[in-house]
């Protein structure tokens, strides 16, 4: 009945127009942004490099695809989340608004099959992003730059080495897709919760950005709070692009992504089993 | 065999009790009545019996089975409409049947889901969009997905709502079809009482959470006194006539050419003989007794 369950839902999410809004808006975002790094990448990384400039002389192909797929992924990283939580905040909620709670949950499925259903394609959503997002930038930075070393420019600059570059984008895309489902495991829990679907998509958000300036503000009463963060560990893609890749901190940070998804999906198992249909 | 017993079902809101102790009984081949004001706890009794809310205590029963222990076998069993019929809009009305169908295990075949819709009039209609839809033809749509699985029960919540006469009257063949044809039993939940007089067998009517009334909707509407119309040119005598009996008080209203009176429906022969030996010419006599009346009767304090 699960498999049964799961088609019908992703039949449902991929016949909703704000399904492909996500893959629509990274679908144009990335070519321009290859092409634009293609023309003026050079003073991009001139300006970005400029303070060492004068210590340091930088030879060879660095504003290539794999620092482009770098970049575009460091950037869109950011927007990806609001894009994520359109489905996943809507997978539960929405049936409350249009009143469908009343067609699914009067078949002889269990609750938990369809809710489990419902996250699983959230989650299939998520990943078909991801590797959206990883394909384009990965195929048009390569066709149109080519391939070389990749300069990460952070607290340090790191180059990475062109042959040690692939398995590393494999990795953080991987790490990535963790993130991002975790996000919209948070938008599938405020999901369970109402019956609209822009309160768990605004709440969402809203969790990010709190987290966020918690994660950031450097003061001691938060130091007990961050490492249990969702936020603080959602770049753990970086520790990927370090050499040597700290793997510690990495498993961690995958971890505590991990438990985060757990615990939202049991929670909201528990709130739909619980939960009397109204709508 | 009973198909449906509810025991004691309560369903409670805080200090609101929408069901309160409800018993109810639907035997096999039944079309049961469902009756009751807006509010008195019909689709939540009918939501509780789909599982899409739990009861405060009391026990529901479905072909023999606890509903809580066999909800998944039960439900097999039963198509239902519950309230508003809604849909995936974005969806055209093929591709919502072959969606629910999956869920219920029907055949999802395209003759399966084609052979339904047309049981609606809505086959010609099948791919457009179910946003493009009437109210009417979405209530349809309602009822062909209820019955897609085959379902032994069926459990319409006010199905005629927002239809026109036809529609009303298409819904109501399409039920004794049903029953008559296709032997299955049904719930018809309504506040539309022709709508039960001219379909159910048995009904139940309820208001505030509890049953009033329970049984055969014949013994239901014949049940107390009748408003029977004694048309005749001779009213002045018929009155004349009735001074002298007990039926004298029982006269409600005169016209031209009509005497309008209260009567148990064992007393109409008897003062139709009295009328007949005191030389008074009858046209006709018209007993009616309106489910409606007796509706009102029961429920007057809310309605």
């Amino acid at each position: 009945m699960m498999l049964a369950a799961l088609r019908v839902e992703l039949a449902k999410v991929f016949s909703k127009w704000r399904t492909y809004i996500g893959f629509i808006a990274v679908g144009l975002l990335i070519p321009i942004i290859v092409l634009a790094m293609g023309k003026e990448g050079n003073q991009y990384f001139s300006f970005a490099t400029q303070a060492l400039s004068q210590a340091f002389e930088f030879k060879g192909n660095l504003m290539n695809g794999y620092t482009v797929a770098y970049i575009v992924f460091g950037a869109l990283y950011i927007h990806i989340p609001f894009l994520v939580t359109l489905v996943s905040g809507d997978i539960l909620a929405g049936e409350a608004t249009s009143g469908t709670y009343r067609l699914i949950f009067t078949r002889p499925v269990k609750r938990s099959t369809i809710v489990t259903a419902k996250y699983i394609a959230s989650m299939l959503y998520v990943n078909m992003m991801i590797v959206w997002m990883a394909i384009l930038a990965m195929v048009l930075g390569v066709a149109f730059l080519g391939t070389g070393e990749i300069v990460v420019i952070r607290s340090q600059i790191t180059i990475i080495a062109e042959h040690d570059a692939l398995w590393r984008f494999v990795l953080a895309y991987g790490f990535s897709a963790l993130s991002m489902m975790t996000v919209a495991s948070i938008a599938f829990l405020c999901s369970s919760l109402v019956e609209n679907s822009i309160g768990p998509i605004m709440t969402t958000m809203a969790i990010i950005i709190v987290f966020t300036i918690i994660s950031a503000i450097d003061l001691p009463m938060f130091d007990v709070i961050r490492p249990m963060l969702f936020t603080n560990h959602m770049t753990g893609w970086k520790l990927l692009f370090d050499d040597p890749v700290p793997w510690p901190r990495v498993f961690t940070s995958a971890s505590v992504l991990v438990g985060h998804m757990v615990v939202c999906f049991v929670a909201a198992q528990i709130i739909m089993q619980r939960k009397d249909i109204l709508t | 065999m009973n198909v449906i017993e509810l025991r004691g079902l309560q369903k409670h809101y805080g200090t609101f009790r929408a069901v309160d102790g409800l018993d109810l009984t639907v035997r096999q081949g039944d079309v049961y009545g469902f009756l009751g004001p807006n509010g008195a706890g019909k689709s939540t009794t009918i939501r509780m019996m789909m599982s899409l809310i739990r009861p405060t205590s009391g026990s529901i029963t479905v072909f023999g089975e606890s509903l809580h222990h066999h909800r998944e076998k039960i439900l097999r069993r039963i198509g239902a409409i519950v309230e508003r019929p809604d849909f995936y809009n974005y969806l055209s009305a093929f591709k919502n049947l072959e969606l629910v169908g999956r869920l219920s295990g029907a055949d999802v075949s395209r003759t399966n889901i084609m052979r339904v819709l047309g049981m609606v009039s809505l086959d010609e209609r099948a791919m457009s969009k179910v946003k493009t839809y009437s109210h009417g033809m979405k209530q349809r749509l309602g009822i062909a997905q209820a019955l897609l699985h085959n379902p032994d029960l069926i459990v319409l919540d006010e199905p005629t709502t927002g239809l026109d006469p036809q529609g009303m009257k298409d819904i109501r063949d399409l039920i004794l079809a049903l029953s008559a044809d296709h032997k299955k039993t049904i719930l018809l939940s309504s506040h539309i009482l022709p709508e039960v007089e001219l379909t159910a067998n048995r009904m139940v009517i309820i208001n505030k959470g509890k049953a009033v009334v329970e049984g055969l909707v014949n013994d239901l509407l014949n049940a107390g006194k009748m408003k029977v119309t004694i048309e005749t040119d001779e009213c002045a005598s018929v009155r004349t006539a009735l001074s002298t009996t007990p039926w004298g008080g029982r006269i409600t209203g005169v016209t031209e050419h009509a005497v309008i009176m209260q009567l148990d429906r064992a007393e109409i022969a008897s003062v139709i003989q009295h009328l007949s030996a005191s030389s008074i010419h009858i046209n006709s006599v018209v007993p009616v007794r309106s489910l409606e009346d007796y509706f009102l009767s029961l429920t007057s304090e809310v309605v």
